[in-house]
Parts: C-alpha cells; sequence; structure tokens
C-alpha cells in the first residue's frame, strides 16, 4: 500500500471562473487627439516626418529618428488602395453588414498607408491602385469610426 | 567579477500631477526622456539602447506598453528591454541599465519608468478578487496597515512617528517643484486629524496617485569624464544591488524583510561602506506609507531594529538633519509607482551632482537611492557618489 498518492487524471479538480472587469481610459495627448478631433470635423490629418515624408494617421515621435513630430498637415480626401483583401462573408462584428475589402489606404498628400474599410459593392470592383474616398457618419465624436468606410471616387 | 564604472550624466523627471490630461502615455515617457537627453547633452541618436519599466500593465490597460512605445523612446534600430518588478520596477530598471554599461556592453542607455494612474485605478486593480479566497478589497494600504501595526508594537513607537514622516516629507515637497503635492498649509495637526483610512495609516500619511515619468542616462567612464571636464558634474555608481523573497511565505518577518536587509549589506559592500550611519550623507527611499520610514531605516541598516523611529523624532531625518531622508518629499509626496522607484535613484543621483535645487543637502558625497515593491518582496537600491568608486 503506498503511502503517498499521485493525483490521477481521474479526479474532479475544483476550478472556478475568474472574470476581470475593469474601467480604465486614455489620454490622446496633442497629436492622436488632433487627428481624432479633426475626424470630427472631416478633416483628416497626418505629422511630418523629420525627412519630410507624412506620416497617416499621424505619429508622435519619429519613427526613425525619434524626434518629436509636432508639424500637422491635411490630406486626402480621396486616396488609393495599396492593397487589400475581400471578406466574402461579413461577421457580425465586421464594420458593414454585406462583403466588402479590408484596405490600406495612401491617402492624397500621406506617404503612408492606413489601414481601413472599402464599400465597394463586389470584389471585381477592386483593384490595387484604384482611386476611394471617404464616407462620414452623419453623427461624429472624434473616433476612427466616424469615418465609416471609402467607396470607389465617384467621376 | 569585474565591472565597468557607470556614470549618471543625465537625469529628467516630469511634472507629477494626479491627471497629465495633456499628454499621452508617449508623451510622458517622452517628456521625462527628454529632459534626460537634454541634461546629458546627447540626442537620441547618441543612445545604444533603452531600458524602460513600469509596474503592472493591467494598471492602464496597456499590455506590454514597450511595444507601443518604441518609436517615442527612439528605440528604432537599437535594443529595447522592459523591466518589472512591480513597485520596486523603477529602481531594478535602473540597475538593468546600470549593467548594460558595467557589462562594457554598451558607451550610454537611457532608462526610463513611468505610470499613468489617472488612466485607471491603480489603488484598486491590486484588490481583485481571486476564486476560493475571500474578497479583500483592501488596497495596498490594507495589505501594509498589520505590517505596520507589528512595528509599532514590537520598536514600541509612539503614535506620532508616522506623523512627523508625512510632515517632514511633504514639507520638502513644497521645495521641489516636481513634486505633486505642494500643501502649503500642512501641520502636525492636519496630519493628525485627517481620515484613518487603514489602522494605522491615515490619509496624509499615504502617498498620493500620480501621473509621472523619470528618466536618466547612464554612461561609461569615458563618457562620464567628458561631462565632468565639460562642468556637468555626473553621479558616479558605486554599487547596485537587487533581492527578492516570497511574497506569502508565512514565516518571513515582513516588519525587518530579509530580502531587504541582504540587499542592503551587497550594496554597502560593494560601496565599501561600513558604517552607513556614518558614511552615507543622505537617502532616499521608498516609502509609501509613511511609517515606512523607520521600519526601513532599521532594514537598511541606519539604525538597530526597533530604534528607527528615534531617528524621526530626533529630526536626524530632515533636511537639516544628520542623515536627511526623502529630500526630494519623497513617494508620499509623488507617486507615479512604476516611475517611484526610479525617481529615489534619480534624486540620490540629484544630491551627488549638487543639482537637487532647494532640496539640495549640502556637501553631499554619497547617497543612498532604495526602492522595494510587491508585498515587500522585491528590493532594488543603488549607492552613488561625487567621486569615482
Amino acid at each position: 500500500m503506498p503511502l503517498v498518492t499521485e493525483p490521477t487524471r481521474a479526479v474532479q479538480v475544483l476550478s472556478a471562473p475568474l472574470v476581470i472587469e475593469y474601467p480604465f481610459k486614455r489620454t490622446t495627448g496633442p497629436v492622436v487627439g488632433a487627428f481624432l478631433t479633426g475626424l470630427r470635423e472631416r478633416i483628416l490629418l497626418g505629422t511630418r516626418a523629420s525627412d519630410g515624408r507624412v506620416i497617416v494617421p499621424p505619429a508622435e515621435s519619429d519613427p526613425v529618428t525619434g524626434d518629436d513630430l509636432t508639424e500637422l498637415v491635411e490630406v486626402g480626401p480621396g486616396g488609393e488602395v495599396t492593397t487589400w483583401a475581400w471578406v466574402h462573408h461579413p461577421h457580425p462584428k465586421h464594420p458593414l453588414d454585406r462583403p466588402f475589402a479590408w484596405a490600406l489606404v495612401r491617402l492624397d498628400g500621406a506617404d503612408t498607408a492606413m489601414l481601413h474599410v472599402v464599400d465597394a459593392g463586389t470584389v471585381d470592383a477592386m483593384r490595387t491602385g484604384m482611386r476611394v474616398e471617404p464616407r462620414w457618419r452623419d453623427e461624429r465624436e472624434g473616433a476612427i469610426g466616424d469615418l465609416a468606410c471609402f467607396t470607389p471616387e465617384q467621376g | 567579477m569585474g565591472k565597468d564604472r557607470v556614470a549618471v550624466v543625465g537625469i529628467g523627471q516630469t511634472e507629477h500631477q494626479a491627471t497629465r490630461g495633456d499628454v499621452s502615455m508617449a508623451g510622458l515617457v517622452r517628456e521625462a526622456a527628454a529632459r534626460a537627453l537634454a541634461d546629458a547633452e546627447v540626442s537620441w541618436a547618441d543612445i545604444d539602447a533603452v531600458v524602460i519599466g513600469k509596474a503592472p500593465d493591467f494598471f492602464e490597460g496597456v499590455m506590454m506598453p514597450e511595444l507601443y512605445l518604441a518609436d517615442a523612446l527612439g528605440a528604432s534600430g537599437k535594443p529595447l528591454f522592459r523591466v518589472h518588478t512591480a513597485g520596486s520596477v523603477g529602481g531594478s530598471t535602473s540597475i538593468v541599465a546600470a549593467q548594460l554599461v558595467q557589462a562594457g556592453i554598451h558607451e550610454r542607455v537611457l532608462t526610463v519608468a513611468f505610470e499613468k494612474q489617472s488612466e485607471s485605478e491603480a489603488m484598486w486593480a491590486l484588490s481583485m478578487p481571486i476564486p476560493f479566497q475571500p474578497p479583500l478589497h483592501a488596497g495596498a494600504g490594507g495589505y501594509f496597515a498589520p505590517h505596520i501595526r507589528s512595528y509599532i508594537r514590537r520598536a514600541q513607537a509612539p503614535d506620532h512617528i508616522g506623523i512627523l514622516v508625512a510632515l517632514k516629507d511633504r514639507t520638502n515637497a513644497l521645495r521641489n517643484p516636481h513634486a505633486h503635492l505642494h500643501e502649503h498649509d500642512i501641520t502636525f495637526h492636519s496630519i493628525k486629524d485627517s481620515l484613518m483610512l487603514w489602522d494605522p495609516i491615515r490619509y496624509a500619511e499615504t502617498c498620493p496617485s500620480s501621473d509621472g515619468a523619470c528618466a536618466m542616462v547612464l554612461a561609461s567612464e569615458a563618457v562620464g569624464d567628458e561631462a565632468a571636464a565639460a562642468g556637468r558634474t555626473p553621479a558616479w555608481v558605486h554599487g547596485t544591488a537587487m533581492r527578492s523573497e516570497p511574497t506569502m511565505s508565512a514565516d518571513r518577518d515582513t516588519v525587518l524583510p530579509l530580502g531587504g536587509a541582504q540587499c542592503a549589506a551587497e550594496v554597502y559592500r560593494q560601496a565599501g561602506i561600513t558604517d552607513p550611519r556614518r558614511q552615507v550623507d543622505c537617502a532616499e527611499i521608498y516609502v509609501p506609507f509613511s511609517w515606512f520610514e523607520p521600519m526601513w531605516l532599521e532594514n537598511l541598516g541606519f539604525a538597530e531594529p526597533g530604534q528607527g523611529w528615534r531617528l524621526v523624532e530626533d529630526g536626524a531625518t530632515a533636511l537639516d538633519g544628520d542623515l536627511p531622508v526623502n529630500m526630494s518629499g519623497g513617494v508620499l509626496s509623488s507617486n507615479p509607482i512604476g516611475a517611484s522607484g526610479m525617481l529615489r535613484f534619480a534624486e540620490a543621483a540629484m544630491q551627488v551632482r549638487g543639482a537637487a535645487g532647494e532640496h539640495q543637502v549640502d556637501g553631499a558625497r554619497l547617497a543612498v537611492g532604495h526602492a522595494y515593491g510587491g508585498g515587500s518582496q522585491f528590493f532594488a537600491m543603488w549607492v552613488v557618489g561625487a567621486d569615482k568608486p
């Protein structure tokens, strides 16, 4: 008869759920705050980097040199799709309830592309290099969702 | 084991406040870092590596913030390390940065520590319910109050000692423009009459909740010599030590933690200190609740066990005493948790550089910086001097 018994997988070990819910908030600062405030006013902003490039969404500090970036530059509203992926069957939590594209959009005047949504109707309407323009929400609050999506440029 | 010498050539800190609503987390760390770089007269490009520390990520709810802060810290193309040892992290982050120089790996290391407590409520983040245990909801003060009661009983210390410490630290803070609290009307009686939060800890004997950051540029001996030659006096690192112990071990002594005593013994050994009370000119130690000053005076060998409170009562730890403690106003006057340990280390360095402004101790040549964290579980210390070790 062993004095010590080995734990066995057959034994039901006690477990309990641990759900942690906790309130946080974010302070945006002068650069990201300006970008978000701009969205509310239907203005798209980037920052000019040390090498002259315009970064959108704006960076607070230069990704190469680490310097402060303080010069805000208005960009867009139109832009160009640099790459994209089509969503055939949107999930309920996706931004649109119909097939759409996740796309990188380089706004006019910007040197970097921003991830957003293109509402093009069908996958056949999508192509790299296509021109797009923003569709704004009517009710805007200073958040990335104020820019509902991009649509193929009319014209 | 051979170590290269380390010089503190740049120090910067933010204006600590309850809410720094004007800056993002990135903006907060940059404010301190940019000031440290300016103090060292170097640019982002001159930095070889970045070591960042902060207290638990849950305090702001950004997991691994060092990822998001890499560009804000000018870390592109450079090594970036994150350190975490709870409340002592500002101290241990400084030590990890110093070791990169001691090891001869890097010439100039930027080290930064921060907390933006206003993004949430850290005190209660420390009190999460745990399954199968009764909920405590006591915060840090509730955790430490029994340790303090135990100290008072063992040392037979009079009740007013905690009040004297709070009055001293908050009065010192009036001389420190960076301090969060500037309580011009504070008196012994205003502290005594403040709300008893966790007996014996009163509201006015408790650290505030602050947004803030601290940064230092730690450099090689050659860089330190250049700074000295240019009239920018460096602080020289004479010793660094970290020790840990288990939080929940039933037989550990939370009044005189063994880890803290071992940490002090090691850092004094490195610095050649045999009589800390006589040899150390001033000390900046981690006192988040007033009674921890006499407790840590004993743990760090400045007083015999049970005698630390007498140094407080005699005024030895006042700014004009023979062992000034917490000249900056201490954690009791500014508490951006992750940065609090580094602020202690930085204040010690500022003192021996003669750069502490209105809270300068005349003739300070050798100073101790101290931090502790967890449930009095992690300890970090350094000794810095005006002279080379």
